[in-house]
């Protein structure tokens, strides 16, 4: 429809001979969950330092809600949760608030209220005239996650979104990301955590050695990568040979098993099931099961990276965000 | 530029609500005001009597002469001859002790003979004090040895003469009214207070930008602004912090300086009082000074705060920047323990050569000032110098602040450093 959130072109980092990501491109549309998925080490952390322009890229471009200008001219509009969590420990849990938001372009007496009120919403207002290093692990998270979206961002860029956070925060997180993509905000992080991704993504991206190995929808992928299945279940009241007849049909079905009342099919490259289930149904198949046996997104992941995984396991944490 | 503000006011405010700025805010001045105050209690107790006894252990009229001619000179010593006996100096020592007795001078023949003497008392450590008395002693014994040689004190006494050098600063055409002693005080307290004030300031640079780097906030920050802006109002910020204590420091000074003039601290008098013992005076500063000290401390905090950063964000932890900023406060030392070489000669090429390199002229230049006019065109040289260094100085550290701040591991090497400055 509009526009792109981010269009990320081709862009490349190196870091002292290796590496980190390699001609990368990727578009995340507007009011989606974006996922960025890969192992340890895949580049996602450096690919979205360069959307934010923390890092510059070696080349390539990155283009954010259709306009000019780096992620820091568009920072207003961007909210930023790092992977490495971090306030400053002796400052007033007000006063960081107020801070971040100021340097975010907001007003310091236009960002109060907000935060006042993000802070009651999460149970911190006694806490607001508190140091940030009295507070609980727990409760330093909820205030570094406030200081993203006070300042009510258009994107949300989330690296590593749920590591380290205890139940209750991610809960918490999962909520507000999917009320903000209610209100229309578009939302991209960064996981390693496949089950994760699954629950909330509509967009996915997964990379390892800094290299996309498949974008998409979250559907269109399981749909391409191991989406080629399909069992079908008969009723029993005949037309079994009607349904011989279109499981013959090479350019629907590569491989059939047939049990009899039973069949798993796997589908001919290019086709589609939705056509197979109109054959059948067309022929006067009467079925009482039609399943598109989906792969999780886990398969799918360990199938595209698994040899990667073990190797970019071998390298270095260092050395990927060096 | 808002942005920019946002940092300094953070930066500024975060600071002057530690306990460590009113510390030393207060603690600056009343130190000041404990060293004058101080001078004025040992002026004060100068002027004190003091009674003495004079264990007279000659064979000659010389011990009564002594203490007749040493209780006229010195007034405020009250004495009193008692003739040696063994146990004499034992029950003085009590006398000392119960405080009747501030002390005993023991004289014999060999005071006159060799010069030799011993007081015992409980003010000995009064400088004043026992000033008095070995002069007072000493003249005395010389008159006695002329007259043993038949020679008229009385002609030695018109022969003598006081020579009283009086040391003024020039400054221009005219007299500064400051004298010798005030222009090495202010030279002096300058250099401390330029040296301290850059050093702290500079390390607080450093150590915020550290916390920033090992919090991992910087990430955040620098997702929003440049670095460079980042860096500019971490060093505005900080080296407000800095004004307003040296602000407050200069006027306590000036204030002090006018409450110990009041008090009057000078007036040694008396035999010998060689009038500059107690006589501390706060040297009144003139305004050409001020500024000159203010403008170079403001550029020496530019560019040591701004080299102080790139060290900070080169450092991974508080030990390793500690380590790594010692060259910087060798660099930094190098024009104040040479400050006295600048005032005993501040025309040598050695004091010339401070004022123009720009890593020492912001110590060495006010110091050289305090001491003597600097020529205009020398004064010239060194602030273009300075601020040109502080420009480039301050690009440099900028490009490896820039990279440095989101670097961890290993602390890098002189190559890789260049590499960072070089880098786009």
């Amino acid at each position: 429809m509009s526009q792109s959130i981010v269009a990320v072109d081709r862009i490349t980092k190196r870091f002292a001979g290796h590496t980190a990501v390699d001609a990368l491109s990727l578009t995340v549309p507007p009011g989606v969950i974006y996922g960025l998925l890969g192992p340890n080490g895949a580049g996602k952390s450096t690919t979205i330092r360069m959307i934010l322009n923390i890092y510059a890229p070696d080349s390539g471009t990155v283009r954010l809600f259709g306009e000019e200008g780096t992620g820091r001219d568009h920072s207003g509009r961007i909210g930023y949760l790092p992977e490495e969590r971090g306030l400053y420990p002796k400052m007033r849990v007000l006063d960081v608030l107020l801070f971040l938001a100021e340097l975010k372009g907001v007003d310091r007496r236009a960002a109060r209220p907000k935060a006042l009120d993000w802070l009651a919403r999460l149970g911190l207002s006694d806490w607001r005239l508190r140091k940030v290093n009295e507070l609980s692990k727990g409760m330093q998270q909820k205030v570094q996650f406030i200081s993203t979206i006070l300042h009510e961002p258009d994107l949300l860029v989330m690296d590593e979104a749920f590591a380290g956070l205890d139940p209750v925060n991610s809960q918490v997180l999962k909520d507000t990301v999917l009320e903000l993509r209610g209100r229309g905000k578009t939302i991209l992080f960064s996981t390693h955590i496949m089950e994760q991704a699954e629950k909330v993504c509509d967009h996915v991206c997964i990379i390892a050695r800094g290299k996309k190995l498949v974008d998409g929808t979250l559907a269109d992928i399981k749909r391409t990568h191991g989406g080629r299945h399909v069992a079908i279940a008969f009723d029993g009241s005949g037309g079994d040979s009607a349904a011989a007849a279109v499981l013959a049909d090479r350019k629907l079905i590569a491989k059939a098993n047939d049990y009899g009342q039973y069949a798993e099919l796997e589908l001919a490259p290019g086709a589609d099931a939705q056509e197979i289930l109109r054959r059948l149904v067309g022929a006067g198949v009467r079925l009482s099961r039609f399943e598109q046996v989906e792969p999780t997104l886990t398969k799918i992941f360990i199938d595209l990276v698994g040899p990667d995984a073990a190797r970019a396991a071998a390298v270095p944490e260092a050395a990927a965000h060096a | 530029m808002r942005k920019t503000f946002a940092v300094i006011r953070r930066e500024f405010i975060e600071r002057v609500r530690t306990q460590w700025f009113w510390v030393g805010t207060i603690l600056g001045p009343l130190l000041m005001a404990g060293i004058i105050g101080s001078q004025v209690l040992l002026a004060a107790r100068k002027a004190g009597d003091r009674s003495i006894a004079i264990v007279d252990a000659t064979t000659t009229r010389f011990g009564q002469e002594l203490t007749t001619q040493l209780g006229a000179a010195i007034t405020r010593f009250h004495l009193t001859r008692i003739p040696h006996a063994p146990s004499t100096p034992d029950s003085l020592l009590g006398e000392v002790e119960a405080k009747h007795l501030d002390g005993f001078l023991l004289i014999s023949d060999s005071t006159l003979e060799f010069g030799t003497a011993e007081y015992r008392g409980s003010n000995v450590s009064s400088v004043a004090d026992m000033e008095q008395l070995e002069n007072g002693l000493r003249r005395l014994v010389f008159a006695a040895r002329l007259e043993r040689r038949g020679i008229d004190t009385l002609l030695v006494q018109q022969a003598e003469i006081r020579i009283r050098l009086a040391t003024h600063k020039v400054s221009g055409r005219k007299l500064t009214g400051e004298s010798g002693t005030q222009s090495f005080l202010t030279g002096f307290g300058m250099a401390i207070l330029l040296f301290v004030a850059i050093l702290i300031y500079g390390v607080n640079v450093m150590s915020s930008v550290l916390e920033e780097k090992t919090t991992k906030i910087v990430e955040v920050l620098i997702s929003s602004l440049r670095p460079f802006e980042l860096m500019l109002g971490k060093v505005i910020g900080a080296g407000a912090v800095g004004i307003v204590q040296l602000t407050v420091w200069i006027v306590s000074a000036k204030v002090l300086s006018g409450a110990s003039a009041r008090m009057g601290t000078g007036g040694a008098g008396g035999l010998g009082g060689p009038g500059a013992v107690g006589g501390f005076q706060f040297p009144q500063i003139p305004t050409t000074t001020l500024i000159i000290f203010v403008l170079y401390f403001l550029l020496g905090y530019f560019l040591y705060a701004a080299i102080y950063a790139a060290v900070g964000a080169m450092s991974s932890t508080e030990a390793e920047a500690r380590q790594a900023q010692v060259p910087v406060q060798l660099l930094l030392m190098i024009p104040y323990v040479s400050f006295f070489g600048i005032l005993n000669d501040p025309n040598s090429s050695l004091a010339v050569w401070m004022t123009l390199i720009p890593f020492w002229s912001p110590i060495a230049t006010p110091v050289r000032w305090g001491a003597s006019p600097i020529p205009v065109v020398e004064l010239v040289a060194s602030l273009a110098i300075l601020l040109v260094t502080v420009a480039g100085v301050t690009w440099v550290a900028s490009r490896i602040y820039r990279v440095g701040i989101l670097m961890t591991g290993k602390r890098p090497n002189l190559k890789e450093l260049f590499r960072w400055v070089r880098a786009a």
